[in-house]
């Protein structure tokens, strides 16, 4: 009764606002527009625009100390989450079976959960690092510590039904990541989408000035 | 006498013949004798099998064995081992560590009955001392989560049967307990790292030095007045010894009991389990006392790993050399971008 | 009420693993699952012998006693059987048989087992007798069919005896009284208590009894 809640209507209600929320929030910023630049133009923007979206998966030499932990343990996150999201076999069947209609070869269950270890390692110091950190304490809100917190919950829950017998617990799992979707268009969980714009108009901008950003 | 009668030579045929069929009967029946003897009961037959029983039973090395069903300990025909780990485990562990960790909790409330929160004497200066650095403290809270996790879902599955399955049922349980199992093996791994940044951010200033003994004499002025200290006394250096010997403990056996995947047979498991439940066990009941006295136990201690900073009269208190030292080096109230903690308690913070 | 009791007589066992195969095709049990294993025991030495080896279905079972969700039960037959509903797949019960029955369909890392498979005495699971449910977790419930375990029934040697204790030790002491050796019920002891063969059907004589 319950999974088939989770699983059903509320996974359908959660897609949707998933979707229509993401989509309304990236036409939103596109139809902004941008200022018109009036900068000397010195070389093209486009160029720079591509170039500075994957440079910036790497903090510029000199922040390389500084922004060391963030790294680290940014990276541990996101690439666990990312394995763990897309490669997990239960994940795989989910999507093949309710999503697309075709699906990948799993990883291995060890690959799974050695990703998962590196997920929650790197969001756990990351949150507290948020909680402890004088400065990022400040400039964080509520919205920082829902987003995270739902992020946690969801990999809590699904780690609890990972012994894959009980309904109960995979309904659990799938009950918060409806939340997930349903809360993710109007947070900042939206970066995972937004970093290429904003990456991108800083290195348009910056390319335009000739500055190599 | 030349000539044979024919009486005589009759005779001797008919005893011939008598004495072959004797043989031939003997011949036949000879070898049936101890099978007749045993029949009656009157051979003991040495039992070639005696030596091996006692192989089956392992008491000395293991039998040359094979079979044909691959896997672990297969070839192992009666693990004697077992018994004596469920002997451990139903009859020490749980109850012992029942008893311990009740008793514990029940030694920490007739301690605050009796000693009340420790306050700090001459109440708040005002003036902050920087205490932990921002790392320091991610270490320690990182730690303390883990080991909370860890520590709650490796007790429901050592006392959840018995305390549980009444409240739950039997499916209730169940749910609860495989959920528990899951995320316990799954945290496991990640206690290493927590236990490496401890050692790392913590090591210093954790050496034991002469005014620890005197400080232990004193009884670390738990019962009243105060004993000398550096930056850490001797119970925090003990604390932190303890984590890394308990943790290492844990990580080793909790590993082994983690990852069935190398062929570890069961003596190894039982063995591995043995160490696992008795350090687990202990380190809680020391966490118990550790978190008692870092919240509600004593006034302006939790500060310290919150918000980084001690007011200055709790740091000449508690740890007057520690104080000195840094009023020495003129670090008394220089606390870079530090807010002062509002007041006595400090509000939210990561630790369950 | 019978009390079901298995008993291998190791001078008869030839190693033919029939047995196993009988069981395995039976229940269609989960692959990497054995729930039965022939073990033989100095082989091609004189003195080999072979024993057959499943869950004995002990008196005071260990594995229930162990086990941290409680899912074992013991039927009227003296049949110890699980629950695989409720089984969390800890291993513990593994560590605490004697002849090592439990058995998982995966031992992966990060403690990953399945939830326990092991001999049912061909007495099923909780679920309704003989439906198919009960069928896929625990294989063919032939108890309550009215007949006893397929690997005793088609043991080529009648090594393996499954059955009511009593008869069992019966048959097992007539013939150890004819040949006069192996008087040894093996791992009776262990599973059933003290004196194991000797003091559930009166037999005395040589054999060491496997609990000292
Ligand atoms: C490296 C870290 C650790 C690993 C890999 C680990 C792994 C394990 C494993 C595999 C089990 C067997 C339970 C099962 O399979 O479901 C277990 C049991 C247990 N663990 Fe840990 N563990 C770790 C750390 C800890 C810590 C830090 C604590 C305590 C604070 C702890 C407390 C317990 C307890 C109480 C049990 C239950 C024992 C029983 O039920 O008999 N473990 N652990
Ligand atoms: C969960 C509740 C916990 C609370 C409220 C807590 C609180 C504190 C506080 C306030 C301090 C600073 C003491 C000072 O000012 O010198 C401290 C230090 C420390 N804590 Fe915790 N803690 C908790 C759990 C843990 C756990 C589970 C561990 C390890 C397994 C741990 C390991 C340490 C260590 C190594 C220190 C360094 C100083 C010392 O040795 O005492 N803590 N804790
Ligand atoms: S043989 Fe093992 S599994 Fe069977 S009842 Fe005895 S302890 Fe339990
Ligand atoms: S594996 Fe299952 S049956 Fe065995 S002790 Fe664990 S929960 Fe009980």
């Amino acid at each position: 009764m319950f999974l088939d809640f989770v699983e059903g209507p509320l996974w359908y209600a959660a897609a949707a606002v998933f979707l229509v929320g993401v989509a309304w929030r990236l036409a939103a910023i596109a139809r902004a527009g941008l200022k018109e630049d009036l900068s000397v133009p010195r070389t093209a923007g486009a160029p720079g625009a591509v170039a500075t979206v994957f440079r910036r998966f790497l903090p510029h030499r000199e922040f390389m100390r500084p922004a060391a932990f963030q790294m680290v343990a940014g990276y541990a996150f996101h690439i666990g989450l990312f394995v763990l999201v897309l490669f997990a076999a239960p994940h795989v069947e989910f999507i093949e079976q309710r999503i697309l209609g075709f699906g990948w070869t799993p990883a291995p269950h060890w690959v799974f959960l050695l990703a998962a270890n590196f997920a929650f390692a790197g969001l756990l110091l990351l949150w507290l690092r948020r909680m402890l950190d004088p400065v990022l304490r400040r400039i964080s809100t509520l919205d920082d510590h829902i987003g995270t917190g739902l992020t946690f919950v969801v990999m809590f829950t699904g780690c609890m039904a990972l012994f894959e017998s009980h309904d109960f617990l995979r309904a659990l799992h799938m009950l918060f990541v409806d939340l997930l979707l349903i809360y993710f268009p109007f947070s900042r969980l939206m970066h995972a989408f937004t970093f290429i714009l904003s990456r991108g108009f800083t290195g348009a901008t910056m390319a335009r000035k000739g500055v190599s950003a | 006498m030349g000539k044979k009668s024919p009486e005589a030579a009759g005779r001797r045929r008919r005893m011939m013949y008598r004495a072959l069929a004797l043989m031939l009967a003997a011949v036949l029946l000879l070898p049936l004798v101890p099978y007749a003897v045993a029949y009656v009961g009157g051979i003991t037959n040495p039992n070639p099998g005696a030596d091996l029983w006692r192989q089956v039973r392992q008491r000395e090395t293991p039998p040359e064995v094979r079979t044909q069903v691959r896997g672990v300990d297969t070839g192992v025909l009666i693990n004697a081992r077992g018994e004596s780990w469920r002997q451990f485990r139903m009859e020490q562990l749980i109850p012992w560590s029942g008893w311990f960790l009740g008793g514990m909790l029940v030694a920490i409330a007739l301690f605050y009955l009796l000693r009340g929160r420790i306050r700090i004497d001459k109440g708040r200066s005002g003036i902050l001392v920087q205490r932990f650095t921002v790392n320091q403290r991610l270490a320690h809270w990182f730690m303390a989560v883990v080991f909370t996790i860890l520590g709650l879902t490796g007790l429901v599955l050592l006392y959840g049967r018995f305390v549980l399955i009444p409240l739950l049922g039997p499916e209730g349980f169940s749910v609860t307990a495989a959920a528990c199992k899951e995320i316990h093996n799954l945290f496991g791994p990640i206690f290493p790292l927590a236990v490496l940044l401890i050692l790392f951010y913590f090591v210093r200033g954790n050496g034991f030095r002469g005014v620890d003994f005197k400080w232990l004499a004193k009884g670390g002025g738990l019962l009243g007045g105060h004993a000398s200290a550096g930056h850490f006394n001797m119970g925090q250096k003990l604390w932190f010894w303890g984590t890394l010997l308990f943790g290492l403990s844990l990580v080793v056996s909790g590993l082994i009991l983690d990852f069935p995947v190398f062929g570890q047979g069961r003596p190894v498991m039982e063995w591995a389990h043995f160490s696992h439940g008795i350090a687990a066990v202990l380190f809680i009941g020391g966490a118990f006392a550790h978190s008692y006295i870092g919240t509600l136990g004593m006034e302006g201690a939790l500060e310290a790993m919150t918000h980084g900073t001690v007011d200055a009269n709790w740091a000449k208190e508690h740890h007057d050399l520690w104080y000195a030292q840094m009023e020495a080096e003129g670090k008394v109230g220089a606390v870079p971008g530090q807010e002062a903690p509002a007041s006595s308690g400090s509000p939210e913070t990561a630790g369950g | 009420m019978a009390r079901m009791k298995f008993l291998c007589d190791a001078e008869r066992c030839i190693e033919c693993n029939g047995c196993v195969t009988a069981c395995k095709n039976e229940h269609e049990v989960p692959w990497g699952v054995n729930r039965r294993r022939v073990v033989t025991i100095n082989d091609g030495e004189p003195g080999e012998r072979s024993m057959s080896v499943a869950c004995m279905h002990c008196s005071d079972a260990p594995c229930a006693a162990v086990c941290p969700v409680d899912c074992f039960y013991t039927t009227e037959d003296g049949v110890v059987l699980h629950d695989k509903d409720i089984c969390i797949g800890c291993g513990y019960c593994f560590y605490a048989c004697p002849f090592g029955a439990p058995q998982f369909p995966t031992a992966g890392a990060y403690g990953s087992r399945g939830a326990m498979d092991k001999c049912t005495f061909c007495g099923g699971g909780p679920e309704p007798d003989g439906s198919a449910e009960e069928f896929k977790k625990y294989g063919r419930n032939r108890l309550s069919e009215g007949r006893l375990p397929l690997c005793a029934e088609m043991c080529s040697t009648k090594a393996l005896l499954a059955g009511d204790g009593d008869k069992v030790s019966d048959i097992f002491r007539e013939r150890v009284t004819y040949r006069g050796i192996g008087t040894l019920a093996w791992g009776w002891g262990v599973a059933y208590g003290k004196g194991g063969v000797r003091q559930s059907s009166g037999l005395g004589g040589k054999a060491s009894s496997t609990k000292e």
